[in-house]
């Protein structure tokens, strides 16, 4: 069964914004044993230039978690997210590594890869094994295990900027294979793939979750990831100063969805047929 | 009179080795480094280098004649083209600003500089343009061994740290997230740029080494290739500018520099051709 909410600031403000209890509509849809802890955000806060945008969150990522991040634009994810991946500095608050050489993998969105680069495919696995002053020394990476691992070995010598969303995604994919990642973090993964070729990748995370069990946490548009594939959601508003955390079902049920969402994402959240991601 | 022949080449081809050898090396390793600039799209770093370096000689010159110090004017052309690197390595976002409008404040700041240093030093200043901005016909013996020594340390360089030049300048954010040092890779990678053109400008002026350090790399690049034998090939492609112009230089009686970049852009539209030609 996994864990139960660890917090929910439905109306809170950024500073010192009072945490309400748990929101318990929904059961659990996942029936995972939880891992061990990987990564805890305590009372973080995140912001620019010195002011937070959100109020503190807490949140506890363990092995074998898939999490998704939901919130509108504007919400907050992408300062949630750079900061959580380091990127950018709490104004509050701490992030915990279980161990200082936790081995975190990072999948960015696609517009930031600059086709300019010639760079192959297999350049680009490689790269995921790098970790620190690596790059100094000799690469010692299972290049053609980790493409093999996401069906993309016939891709390994072509160049990355040729290849269509899907196989980029594909390819990103082997580059966390290669890191041997504990804790993956993708930023909208799929935001310029068809529907097929992103169910294919859903699919694929699910998979590599399962074989490795690696954490996911995955920031979407796609409240179908949340419903189908997460065991647990985080949902940010800026607007309305609030930040959920719980199982997909609790945070669909919150009042924080349904203002950020209004009526058309009950329609997504429990009405529309539902996707179907093989692990 | 007639033009010099082969058969004069060869024979006083101990006069000209040095500097064929000074501008085979700049070509390669300038050729190798313009990868980058170019991926980056910062061509006219270049540029702003060289004038900083201007900057390095005028202000040794003031030192010496108005404070009594005894400064290498070299040493200044290295000095300021670091401290540009520097400038160029910092993360201009954060000033909501691109890096091009820093490369382009960076260069009318020095080049005023000069200008207005060289008010200062009036009975130098003619030195100034002959000690930075070299000639390429004939190199100092001490300035091929500054290119050799600067050429071959960063040659090294990128050989150990190929793979973590390329991670940070492809996916820098990836590579700090997985604790690659991107910050101090992209000093090294500016520094060593601003190193070489420092030297190499002294030895062969500001025209092939621009020329250098831009259109072998996008000769390169047109050609399509995986990243390092990209990189291998803007190396050669800028040792063979740098030769070849030389030789033709010497042979129809032009200026050096110039016949250098013409020879590489010249290769820049071979290449251009040829993926034109080249079947989808």
């Amino acid at each position: 069964m996994s864990t139960p909410v660890t917090s929910t600031s439905e109306t809170g403000t950024a500073q010192g914004a009072s945490v309400t209890p748990a929101v318990t509509a929904g059961a659990p849809r996942l029936a995972r044993p939880p891992g061990a802890v990987l990564l805890r955000s305590e009372h973080l806060l995140v912001g620019h230039g010195g002011r937070a945008i959100l109020p503190p969150i807490d949140l506890t990522i363990s092995a074998g978690e898939i999490w998704t991040v939901l919130g509108r634009n504007g919400a907050g994810k992408t300062t949630w997210f750079r900061t959580l991946l380091g990127l950018a500095r709490p104004l509050g608050g701490a992030i915990v590594r279980a161990r200082p050489d936790l081995r975190v993998a990072y999948v960015p969105q696609r517009t930031q890869f600059d086709e300019l680069y010639p760079v192959r495919v297999h350049e680009v696995v490689r790269m995921g094994a790098e970790r620190g002053r690596s790059v100094f020394g000799r690469s010692r990476v299972d290049v053609d295990g980790a493409l093999t691992a996401v069906d993309a070995l016939a891709l390994r010598d072509r160049p990355f900027r040729a290849l269509s969303e899907g196989q980029k995604q594909r390819v990103l994919l082997a580059r966390v294979c290669a890191a041997r990642a504990e804790l993956a973090l993708l930023d909208e993964p799929t935001a310029a793939m068809d529907v097929v070729a992103e169910r294919e990748a859903f699919s694929l995370l699910a998979r590599l979750r399962a074989e490795h069990d690696m954490a996911v946490v995955v920031v979407s548009h796609y409240l179908d990831v949340a419903r189908e594939l997460a065991d647990k959601a985080l949902l940010l508003d800026r607007e309305g100063q609030s930040v959920v955390v719980g199982t997909p079902a609790q945070v669909f049920d919150s009042e924080t969805f349904h203002r950020a969402y209004g009526t058309s994402a009950e329609v997504c959240a429990h009405d529309s047929p539902p996707a179907v991601f093989h692990e | 009179m007639s033009d010099p022949s082969w058969a004069d080449f060869v024979a006083g081809f101990e006069i000209f080795r040095d500097p064929l050898l000074c501008a085979g090396v700049a070509g390669l390793v300038l050729g190798f480094l313009g990868v980058f600039v170019v991926l980056r799209r910062m061509v006219f770093v270049t540029a702003t280098l060289s004038q900083s370096a201007g900057l390095g000689v005028a202000l040794a010159f003031y030192a010496q004649i108005h404070l009594g110090w005894a400064l290498d004017p070299v040493l200044g052309a290295i000095a300021l083209a670091l401290a540009a690197a520097g400038v160029f390595a910092l993360e201009p976002s954060k000033l909501r600003l691109s890096r091009e409008s820093i490369l382009g404040v960076s260069y009318i700041t020095a080049g005023a500089l000069v200008v207005l240093v060289g008010d200062r030093i009036s009975q130098e200043a003619h030195e100034i343009s002959a000690i930075v901005f070299g000639t390429a016909v004939l190199v100092r013996f001490s300035d091929l061994v500054l290119v050799l020594v600067v050429g071959g340390a960063i040659t090294l360089l990128h050989l150990v740290a190929h793979r973590g030049f390329v991670f940070a300048s492809f996916d820098p954010e990836g590579a700090r997230v997985q604790g690659v040092p991107v910050r101090a890779l992209d000093l090294a990678l500016w520094g060593s740029l601003a190193l070489m053109v420092a030297v190499a400008t002294r030895a062969l002026g500001v025209l092939p080494v621009f020329a250098f350090a831009v259109i072998p790399a996008m000769t390169a690049l047109l050609l399509g290739a995986a990243m390092r034998v990209t990189l291998v090939v803007a190396a050669v492609l800028g040792a063979t500018a740098a030769l070849v112009g030389y030789v033709v230089a010497f042979l129809w009686s032009f200026p050096v520099g110039a016949t250098q970049a013409g020879v590489a852009a010249a290769l820049f539209v071979v290449a251009a051709l040829l993926r034109r030609l080249r079947p989808a």
